[in-house]
């Protein structure tokens, strides 16, 4: 296939993200410099200016950003540890046979809707809500549970709502290492956690930052779960957005308050995968190996003359010819 | 000194006098569900011996060596590794290593550092590492690759790594899980004399699950024959080809025409439709029915003679077929609407004779293997399938 036919067959890809990914974001970026124009308007660009950037680093903003990236980064961490486990005892312990039913079992919850389902673990959560009696009857807890408007309930419908997102791609990168190359570490003298750490997990990277993208992402982004279940203690950017576009109808403050998201977003992710880098740097540089270029090293020991004989293989015709 | 000289079986303390090295499969049964894989098997590997469980898939040969390893536990019986009993001791703790059927190399580890595995799991200070690795790499001929990674190396120096890297650690025992199948027929039969080679140099055991029969009988001191979890015969390479203890493996080691029938001449003879083929002893005395087995090579073929008399030993037929495998040619007579018979000739004294024409085939008594008709191993075929 040609060069060109091969790019022809990228339009539609291309055209895909420039419509829905690039286009959105460069009107959102165009706006947060503009400014609210009067009442009945929702933004104008003839003066531009960092002034809504300013204006929407309030107190306010400071401090429901620092809830947003607590719950971000938490509840991201959370699903880690939740799904990993979750994900390696599918792709590997399971019998083969059931992994369809447990990715089926895993995707459940998708198939109510997400407001839905979180208003159901307010109804569960709440002081007089069936758990709360139940616990009180057994007698394992004293008083009304209170846990409902808190960052705890918070975690727990994060954990909830994004863990199939977490669960599936680490699923299918541990699937995607196999039995061979476990059995062959463990031949090699590499215990259990040996084997997990220095073969089926860096192997399976690809998937844990597949996962941890696709809830970090939208999670930074969702503030039904923190509102449905956090209340006042739940308030989230994105809220903040959606009320500056729709109640306010001052998408240029609600631009700049996406660009910052976006940014913030951006900076914890690069900040995550230094740190991820950081700390695993000691065992990296410890397991590693170069025995460096051949034509500078010494020449290899003699082998027996009996192999090296198998191993010269007849010259070509051609420079018997010339020399 | 050479690298071989200390990549070496390290001496181990035995509890039964058996030698470091020495493998014992005693009594042994694996059951997957109904399915029996290995039924009751017994067999004694000596140390420093190479050994090759030959079977086609589905005898149980794979499952015996992973048993070795450690990735299977026997239902019942009990495997010894240099005199120890291995039962519940994990992979990880057994004086074995394995080379794997697709390599199964560590793709994200250089080539290096997939030698240098095993060792970092033995604790192995660093600097020793790197002198082991490099002797490992020179073993094998890859030291200049030591830095690639596997994927960019083609299927027989993967090999060449797969071996380095269980070699590197010195185990008693070596477990090879075809690992020459995936391999073209030049580099296989280069890579079968040096691991020959390597064997005999390095006096570690080698045992070598395979379904191919050349390269059994190519490498191996001795070879199983294994056919539904148990092992047919035990016999070094003449022994197998020459006097198979049963049909199975006559029809399995190299080829055999199979003539079937109800014996005559006391016992000494089966008396087919096409043909009465006689051997030199009454080995079928006092049976009914039997089947008589010539190797394709031990048949001489002409154009048939016009006065055509009922003879011993000689079948008559139509040329079906004249094939060149190389060094040999080979022809496909038809007997009859039930039987065919294939002949093979050395190339330089290959008759020349005309697809379609009468051609009688001809075989010395002592060419004639005899054996009971009850024997079923050979049913479905009149051949073993063809040697690739």
């Amino acid at each position: 296939m040609s060069k060109r036919s091969g790019a022809a067959l990228a339009i539609p890809a291309w055209a895909w993200l420039l419509i829905f990914f690039v286009a959105p974001v460069a009107m959102v970026i165009w706006f947060s410099f503009g400014y609210k124009p009067g009442i009945f308007g929702t933004h104008a660009n003839d003066v531009l200016s960092f002034d809504r950037y300013a204006e929407a680093m309030s107190p306010t903003f400071f401090a429901t950003f620092q809830n947003t990236l607590w719950v971000g980064i938490a509840g991201t961490l959370l699903c880690l540890v939740v799904g990993l486990p979750v994900a390696y005892w599918m792709a590997v312990k399971a019998s083969p046979a059931r992994r369809g039913l447990l990715v089926a079992l895993v995707m459940v919850p998708f198939w109510t809707n997400f407001l839905v389902r979180t208003i159901g673990w307010q109804v569960i959560l709440a002081p007089e809500g069936w758990l709360s009696t139940t616990l009180q009857q057994v007698g394992l807890i004293g008083g009304p549970l209170d846990i409902l408007y808190t960052r705890g309930a918070v975690l727990l419908g994060v954990v909830y709502n994004y863990l199939p997102l977490m669960i599936l791609p680490l699923f299918v990168a541990f699937d995607r290492v196999g039995p061979p190359l476990r059995e062959a570490s463990k031949d090699l003298g590499a215990g259990k956690w040996t084997t997990f750490f220095r073969v089926t997990l860096p192997l399976a990277r690809p998937g844990v930052v597949a996962g941890v993208l696709l809830v970090f992402i939208p999670l930074m982004g969702d503030y039904i779960t923190a509102t449905v279940l956090g209340g006042a203690k739940g308030n989230m950017v994105g809220q903040l957005v959606a009320s500056q576009f729709q109640t306010a109808q001052n998408w240029a403050l609600g631009s700049a308050m996406a660009v910052l998201l976006i940014i913030v977003i951006m900076l914890t992710v690069a900040v995550g995968a230094l740190v991820v880098w950081l700390v695993t740097l000691p065992f990296r540089s410890r397991n590693r190996l170069v025995i460096g270029d051949a034509a500078n090293a010494a020449p290899a020991r003699p082998v027996t003359t009996a192999i090296a004989a198998i191993r010269s293989r007849p010259a070509p015709a051609d420079e018997e010819v010339s020399a | 000194m050479t690298s071989a000289a200390t990549i070496e079986s390290k001496p181990t303390t035995s509890t039964t006098g058996e030698a470091p090295g020495t493998v014992v499969v005693d009594a042994v049964t694996k059951r997957y569900g109904n399915a029996t894989a290995v039924d009751g098997m017994s067999l004694t590997i000596e140390a420093g011996e190479f050994i090759s469980l030959l079977g086609p898939s589905g005898c149980g040969k794979t499952t015996t060596l992973r048993m070795i390893a450690g990735f299977e536990q026997p239902d019942a019986g009990d495997i010894r590794v240099s005199g120890r009993s291995v039962l519940g001791v994990p992979p990880y703790r057994r004086d074995v290593n394995t080379v794997f059927q697709a390599y199964a190399l560590f793709p994200h580890m250089s080539v290096a550092e997939n030698v240098a595995y095993g060792l970092q799991q033995r604790r192995t200070p660093r600097s020793e590492v790197r002198d082991r690795v490099v002797e490992a790499l020179d073993l094998v001929q890859m030291r200049r690759f030591a830095d690639r990674k596997p994927t960019q190396l083609s299927g027989g120096q993967q090999q060449r790594i797969a071996l380095a890297r269980a070699l590197v650690n010195r185990p008693s025992v070596l477990l090879l899980d075809e690992p020459l199948g995936a391999l073209d027929r030049q580099l296989r039969e280069e890579m079968q004399l040096e691991l020959k080679l390597l064997q005999s140099r390095l006096g570690i055991t080698f045992v070598f699950v395979t379904h191919d029969q050349g390269e059994a009988l190519s490498m191996s001191d001795r070879i199983a024959i294994m056919r539904d979890g148990r092992i047919e015969q035990l016999a070094d390479a003449d022994t197998v080809y020459a006097r198979p203890a049963s049909a199975y493996v006559a029809a399995f080691v190299g080829q055999q025409n199979f003539f079937r029938g109800e014996v005559a001449e006391g016992g000494a003879a089966v008396a087919s439709t096409h043909a009465l083929v006689r051997g030199t002893a009454p080995e079928l005395a006092g049976l009914a029915n039997g089947q008589a087995a010539v190797r394709p090579e031990f048949v001489e073929i002409a154009a048939a003679r016009s006065d055509a008399s009922a003879e011993v030993n000689l079948a008559r037929g139509t040329l079906l077929g004249v094939s060149h495998l190389g060094e040999t040619m080979q022809y496909l007579v038809r007997l009859g609407d039930d039987q065919s018979l294939i002949v093979r000739r050395p190339t330089p004294e290959a008759p020349n004779l005309t697809v379609g024409d009468p051609v009688e085939c001809s075989w010395r008594a002592e060419s004639v293997l005899l054996f009971p008709a009850d024997d079923a191993a050979s049913a479905g075929g009149y051949v073993a399938p063809p040697t690739a």
